[in-house]
């Protein structure tokens, strides 16, 4: 056999064709970080300083060792036991589940879309959920197992029906423009935000449910009970090591449809799969802190840069950097502005539309090229 | 006798109300080299397609080492037959390796992790094709002829018995076309069977003892180059006058074939 490689000295050309064929730089550098469990372990140690940190700082400012000595003895009573347990903890908490939930989202659904603008967000499932909950709170509140679950899985629902609207509408030719992706998603995400609103105005004011729609519409975080989170902490965590095999083939996916099937993959059963996944992971997510935007395309782009883009790799990187990123971003919104609390929300429409604009600008300045 | 690699049998296909294979029938035996020829939007691309089971057949069988292409397993398909498909966009900043390894996944189980055996495959598929100097670059910011030769990787990396590449010459300056064509060869001498839709004459001529051409009726014709490279044939299915088709062959072949004309 004929070997295409010449070796001439310490440069490598190649070809069976005289002259030197590849102008470029020879051997190419590994560009990410190959260590997925150094980086993990990195996340993982952010994670919990960053929720140690933040339950400490709030009106009431507890010195970091003492966060620690009530969390390792949580039976010793005190004001600092009172304010961590009832009121900080919960929240901080609540943030990371939201934060985890929302990111890993964002890798399953642009690696379903093969693109990296695809967030429950932008495309309109986290508006879904917010309408099934509602629907929820305010049409069958008598339907009560556990009155959060009711919500949260009307959430589910809402959600689901929304992507798989969004997917047939979006959908052409065995392909997604991304335009119509993104368009339907903001047409049904803004059709059903506003359907939540009518039930803002029906309702009397200072019902309780009012309360919890405000603070959905504008991405706020309340303090969740800790019922709530032996709820939703559990199904999150499942849903996220569930999604590890769906990432494995989603690296498939991204040598496109016909390719995966070509190569052995139930493409259709991937995107059932991705899409209840995702759907859970919203609801869950929506449940908790309402709208809450770009969580979910921030933080894998941001991760792409730094380890690449195999979703295997990306997605516990994902899960654990979600949830730092949104515990600080709480911690800020709520503090930054004291006493006005200021919804995540914002803070993170603040953080995420820029991006956002970069990456579409980027994305259609290549597919101009 | 051993059952031929892949074999056609009164295969037709249509789309919507149009008829892009009539009946077709032929087998290709172990180690041939075929090229795939016909004119633009003639069906091409379906054909390979419907060789590797993306689209079935509206009648007719079609059989892969002796059985039917329905009776093959999902992940057992693509270890005997590969596509290497015409044009491959990569979202994201993937790299080569990464994508090569894809070409493992009919051997793997869904929870399974990397065998040594799956890397020792990557590895001499790029060194096949000579990537794996590229194996850390980025798929989207590589050249045509480099992107081509990744593809085959994939490919490569199937193991398969039977390889079907979709135009693998499209876009590539004549120095990477004679190059890819090399390779095809030096894969085809190593006891992969060849099956390439390519559309330039003068590279089928030289180096494919057998063709397979398409033409808009629909009918097909196979046999051998000199049987098939024939201008009153290729006349009629390019649908142009000999004269103006010998315009476009101005480079003549070695065994000048083409300067016949």
């Amino acid at each position: 056999m004929i070997s295409l490689r010449a070796k001439t000295g310490n440069k490598e050309s190649a070809g069976p064709i005289e002259g030197k064929l590849h102008l470029e730089p020879i051997v190419a550098k590994r560009r990410h970080d190959r260590r997925p469990a150094k980086v993990n372990l990195i996340l993982l140690v952010a994670l919990f300083v960053s929720i140690l940190v933040a339950t400490a700082v709030g009106p009431v400012r507890l010195p970091l060792w003492q966060v620690v000595q009530t969390l390792l003895h949580p039976s010793r009573a005190g004001d600092a036991r009172e304010i961590i347990f009832a009121l900080r903890l919960p929240r901080v908490l609540s943030a990371a589940l939201v934060g985890c939930a929302l990111s890993v989202t964002g890798v399953l659904f642009q690696g379903l879309f093969r693109n990296p603008l695809a967030d429950p967000f932008v495309l309109g499932t986290s508006g879904g959920a917010a309408l099934g909950g509602a629907i929820g709170i305010f049409l069958i509140p008598s339907l009560s197992f556990g009155g959060f679950g009711a919500m949260a899985v009307l959430a589910f629902c809402g959600s689901l029906l929304t992507m798989v609207l969004v997917w047939y509408l979006a959908r052409a030719g065995g392909r997604f423009a991304m335009e119509t992706l993104l368009l339907a998603g903001f047409a049904i995400g803004t059709m059903l935000n506003a359907a939540t609103v009518v039930f803002e105005l029906r309702e009397e004011a200072a019902s309780s449910g009012l309360r919890v729609l405000a603070a959905w519409l504008h991405g706020q975080l309340g303090v969740p009970t800790w019922g709530q989170i032996a709820l939703l902490g559990p199904l999150v965590i499942v849903a996220v090591l569930l999604a590890l095999p769906v990432a494995k083939r989603s690296n498939t996916l991204a040598l496109g449809e016909e390719y995966a099937e070509q190569l052995g993959v139930n493409v259709g059963h991937l995107r059932i799969a991705t899409v209840i996944l995702g759907s859970l992971l919203t609801a869950a997510a929506v449940s908790f802190g309402g709208l809450i935007g770009f969580v979910g395309l921030l933080v894998p782009h941001f991760l792409r840069i730094l380890i690449g883009p195999n979703h295997v790799r990306l997605l516990p990187a994902a899960a654990l950097g979600g949830a730092t990123f949104l515990v600080l971003a709480d911690t800020f919104a709520r503090t930054a502005f004291a006493p006005t609390e200021i919804p995540v929300g914002v803070f993170t429409a603040f953080l995420g539309g820029p991006a956002f604009l970069y990456l579409l600008n980027h994305r259609s300045r290549e597919s101009a090229q | 006798m051993n059952p031929s690699v892949l074999e056609f049998r009164n295969v037709s296909f249509s789309r919507g109300s149009k008829l892009l294979l009539d009946r077709m029938s032929f087998a290709i035996e172990k180690k041939e080299m075929v090229a795939l020829v016909g004119p633009n939007g003639v069906g091409k691309t379906t054909w390979l397609k419907l060789a590797c089971r993306l689209l079935q057949p509206t009648s007719g069988e079609i059989l892969l080492e002796g059985k039917p292409l329905r009776d093959w397993g999902r992940r057992e398909l693509p270890r005997t037959v590969a596509l290497v498909p015409q044009e491959l966009e990569i979202p994201f900043n993937f790299e080569v390796e990464e994508l090569v390894a894809q070409g493992r996944v009919p051997y793997q189980k869904l929870f399974g992790s990397n065998r040594p055996f799956d890397s020792a495959a990557v590895e001499s598929a790029m060194e096949a094709v000579d990537v794996l100097r590229l194996r850390h670059r980025v798929y989207s910011e590589l050249s045509g002829g480099e992107r081509q030769r990744v593809k085959i990787a994939i490919g490569l990396a199937q193991q398969p018995q039977l390889m079907l590449l979709d135009e693998p010459t499209q876009h590539l300056d004549i120095g990477r076309q004679i190059e890819l064509i090399a390779l095809l060869r030096r894969l085809n001498e190593s006891g992969i069977t060849i099956l390439a839709a390519v559309h330039d004459l003068n590279l089928v001529a030289e180096n494919f003892p057998s063709v397979i051409l398409l033409t808009p009726e629909p009918a097909w014709i196979v046999g051998s180059a000199a049987e098939v490279l024939r201008p009153e044939l290729l006349e009629r299915a390019f649908c142009v006058e000999k004269a103006a088709l010998a315009q476009y062959c101005i480079e003549p072949s070695s065994d000048g074939r083409m300067q016949a004309w």
